[in-house]
């Protein structure tokens, strides 16, 4: 940038109209004031009776979106614009205006938008920096070099020449006179092919072809016959004028029919982003869609953790580029792009910044197969699919924060759960303990000798209380947090079985019943683990069915062991036969038993760390059933054969 | 005969209120070390007849104590630990301490496990060749096994796994222990082996193979012979 007067230390006027394009002048302001670390003012003139309600409105929209960029919005009311801007800028001192300017459509829009500039310019000492809004419209029809010039002027040449001899043999052969109108639809098609400026050689050299052989005499220009060339020249240029109507209609039927097509386009791609849920989900969509559009590879980058960038999906070859962080809206190399936000092309990919409501995301990466650029008039749909795909990716993490915090509810409120239980369960025969201590700590006389022995054991009873509390804590807790580890060996079920009831008995008489045939295979599991689940389902069945037998079933299936504790207690009502399993779940009548609701859970735990399955069911003629299901995969391993030891002596 | 002496190392006060009381009332001599250091030195003056050991000690890992006193000291070691976790019980039984304790535990129980290893430690050097576990029966010179004195029929195995447990009778032994006696070091990690002769075993010897009364299985551990 030159610098004609030096620049003061005011903020950054960006004037802005109310038409489309004036949003790049934000985003022009935008970037130069976070280039220069100035402040930046947006303002909109309202004049009095120029402007629609419906531009008004627009201008609105445009100076929102500069106040979400940062700048300070300005919405003046004035007769003239300059008059607006020149009060405004001796209030603001700024450094620059930004102006908008139409490229020149003609000489009188040329010397309106300097005659603004003149006036602020001559009225402040200040610089002024129009911009240009528009780029220049498309060529309809462009040769590249000189033969395809010759190749077109012989290709009307043939036309014409066909098209004087049809004249003249409609002419002769039918005494049809029907040459200007024979002219009209040859001139006409050179139009729609080639464009008005092409065929305005081709429409003198048929005027010469007319005058000079179909007006008689035959080869001689006569000014007598003036009023046929006049409607020679009407009908051929009322047939150009019309071909270029028809042409214009056509296109606009064409655009209007690539809009629609967008618009499907569009709607379908949200149909298929709304039914995405992972971020990578979103990129295949993204990529496959552009895939078939423009024929394109398409990548999503997103900032990862550790200044990495994830380039999603996954797999396949990486483009070359530069890094993907040079190229977002903040960066700096971004900023001598004029619209930070629009897409650009650093060969041989395109990319689209993935803006949303916090920021940029991330880019959308697409390579055509060509390896050029995307044409200018597709960049706006490429926009809008960016537009949709960084929706579809903040709605993911909205989403994805949403669960994180229920989660975290979820774990808090478990924690204050497990608080409350491990604290009521442990006062409890803490109380106990305490209350029986200090009783026998009074002067001697005071206890008969039953009382004393009833305290002391009750003392007992409630320490073993406590241990079988903590223990189960400590398992929930190490079977959650995986430090225990699932050791399968193949065992036979009568050794877990046996340790079981073993270990029960030692606490009192257990009536358990044992079912079970005595060819029952080996099953792999953790031995140690499956008969903590025995003990805790005898356990249950001994504090819920009073003395009634246990019946422990075992039998083998195809592919399984299956196992039944059955006892003739209350059974387990239908509706809480899942929650059961739950952690500190008591079913209503049962908070005061002393159980902290641990037990099943761990069952619970065990069995499915062994990729098996718990749950309970009515037992025949009264009481609960706890059927486990265990996978017996993988084979017998071999045993070594039984070599016999030399007899004895 | 003297009382033995008690070697107890541990540095918890309320553990050894409990202990030196409880112990010294049964007629045992008790001598109290806090710290694995003491402990091992303790045991080298006094050479105690059995040491109760903690495996969380203040200054040292309690398997390095046991690892030390087993370089020259064949007397009974029984552990009594908080630790539940197995690897750790299993690591100090491997490493040669006799028995264990999880804390918490009875007083009855802890007199009985004291008096199985101070019994076996007697024992040692003067074996007699039949071993009697209740009604069970076993001949060491003969290789034979009785069960209220009808013979059993054992496989070589089966036979070997048997005496290998009654050899150490009433004090548990570790999977790792009986692989090794058992298959030698061919054994080493197959413990469904260990698992599948023992359940074919208990069927020949126990008379209700789903509650054990001579071979209890001590979960993730090791088995014990029964000696009550």
């Amino acid at each position: 940038m030159t610098s004609d007067p030096p620049i003061a230390p005011g903020p950054i006027l960006v004037a802005l109209g109310s038409d489309a394009r004036s949003l790049r002048l934000v985003h022009a302001g935008f970037r130069m004031a976070r280039e220069q670390g100035r402040a930046w003012v947006v303002a909109h003139v309202e004049v009095p009776g120029w402007e629609t309600p419906e531009e008004a409105d627009q201008a609105r929209v445009w100076l929102q979106e500069a106040q979400e960029l940062g700048a300070e919005v300005a919405w003046l009311r004035s007769s003239t614009v300059v008059a607006g801007l020149l009060g405004l800028a001796r209030k603001r001192a700024p450094s620059l205006i930004v102006l908008g300017m139409t490229r020149a459509r003609g000489p009188w829009d040329r010397l309106e938008s300097s005659r603004t500039q003149e006036l602020l310019r001559r009225n402040l000492d200040v610089r002024i920096l129009p911009l240009a809004l528009d780029s220049v419209p498309p060529v309809e029809f462009a040769w590249r070099n000189l033969g395809d010039l010759v190749g077109i002027a012989c290709a009307q040449g043939v036309i014409l020449v066909f098209t004087c001899l049809f004249a003249a043999a409609l002419a002769v052969v039918l005494g049809f006179p029907a040459v200007p109108v024979t002219f009209a639809l040859a001139l006409g098609f050179i139009v729609h092919r080639w464009g008005r400026a092409v065929a305005a050689a081709s429409t003198g050299a048929a005027f010469l072809a007319y005058a000079l052989w179909f007006n008689r005499p035959f080869g001689v220009l006569s000014v007598d016959s003036w009023p046929r060339f006049v409607a020679f020249a009407a009908t051929v240029l009322g047939a150009q004028a019309l071909v270029d109507l028809v042409g214009q209609l056509r296109q606009e039927t064409r655009l209007g029919r690539r809009r629609e097509a967008e618009t499907v386009l569009l709607m379908l791609l949200g149909r298929a982003l709304a039914r995405c849920s992972t971020v990578q989900e979103v990129a295949e969509v993204l990529a496959q869609r552009l895939h078939s559009l423009f024929q394109a590879d398409a990548w999503v980058l997103l900032p990862a953790p550790g200044d990495r960038w994830l380039r999603l999906p996954e797999g396949g070859e990486v483009p070359p580029g530069p890094p993907p962080s040079r190229l977002l809206p903040e960066s700096s190399a971004a900023v001598a792009r004029e619209d930070p936000l629009e897409p650009f092309f650093e060969a041989p990919c395109s990319f689209v910044p993935l803006a949303g409501t916090g920021g940029t995301e991330g880019l959308l990466q697409i390579r055509l197969a060509s390896g050029g650029p995307l044409p200018q008039d597709r960049w706006s749909l490429l926009q809008s699919f960016a537009v949709q795909g960084s929706l579809a990716l903040e709605r993911i993490q909205a989403v994805e924060a949403a669960h994180r915090i229920r989660l975290e509810n979820e774990t808090e409120r478990m924690r204050s759960t497990l608080l409350g239980a491990v604290s009521h369960d442990l006062r409890t025969p803490l109380a106990a303990i305490q209350g029986a201590a200090t009783s026998l700590l009074l002067p001697e006389e005071a206890l008969p000798d039953d009382t004393r022995r009833d305290l002391l054991v009750m003392i007992r009873e409630e320490s073993v209380r406590l241990t079988r509390l903590l223990g189960n804590l400590l398992d929930l807790t190490r079977l959650e947090s995986g430090i225990i580890r699932v050791h399968k060996e193949w065992q036979p079920l009568d050794e877990v079985v046996g340790s079981a009831i073993v270990r029960l008995e030692r606490q009192g008489p257990v009536p358990v019943r044992v079912r079970m045939p005595p060819d029952l295979p080996p099953v792999p599991l953790d031995g140690g683990l499956m008969e903590q689940v025995l003990q805790n389902l005898f356990i249950n069945a001994r504090l819920h069915a009073e003395d009634s037998e246990v019946l422990l079933e075992a039998w083998a299936e195809p592919g399984s062991l299956e196992l039944a504790v059955s006892d003739r207690g209350p059974g387990v009502p239908a509706d809480f036969r899942e929650r059961i399993f739950d952690k500190f779940f008591r079913m209503p009548d049962q908070i005061r038993d002393g159980g902290a609701g641990l037990g099943l859970a761990i069952c619970d735990a065990i069995v499915k760390a062994h990729g098996g399955r718990i749950w309970v069911e009515d037992h025949e003629g009264g009481g609960a059933r706890f059927r486990i299901s265990l996978p017996q995969d993988g084979p017998l391993p071999e045993l070594p054969d039984l070599v016999p030891l030399e007899p004895a002596p | 005969m003297t009382q033995p002496l008690i070697l107890i190392i541990e540095d918890e006060a309320p553990l050894r209120r409990f202990l030196v009381p409880t112990l010294s009332t049964q007629g045992y001599q008790v001598d109290v070390a806090s710290t694995g250091a003491e402990g091992i030195a303790l045991a080298r003056s006094y050479n105690p007849d059995i040491i109760l050991l903690d495996l969380g000690l203040p200054d040292c890992d309690g398997l390095d104590v046991v690892r030390e006193l087993r370089d020259w000291s064949r007397k009974p070691i029984l552990i009594i630990s908080a630790r539940n976790q197995e690897k750790d019980k299993v690591g100090a039984l491997d490493l040669g301490a006799d028995d264990y304790l999880t804390k918490p535990f009875g007083a009855a129980e802890l007199l009985a496990r004291i008096r199985v290893a101070l019994r076996h430690a007697t024992q040692v050097g003067r074996e007699s060749p039949v071993l009697r576990f209740g009604a069970l029966c076993l001949d060491l010179e003969k290789r034979e096994v009785a069960m209220d004195a009808v013979p059993v029929k054992l496989t070589p195995l089966e036979y070997r796994l048997l005496e290998a447990l009654a050899r150490r009778a009433g004090k548990v032994a570790t999977h790792a222990q009986l692989l090794n006696e058992v298959w030698g070091p061919t054994g080493e990690g197959q413990t469904h082996y260990l698992r599948i002769y023992m359940g074919t075993l208990r069927r020949k010897i126990e008379p209700d193979p789903t509650r054990p009364r001579y071979l209890l299985t001590e979960p993730s551990i090791g088995y014990r012979l029964n000696v009550d």
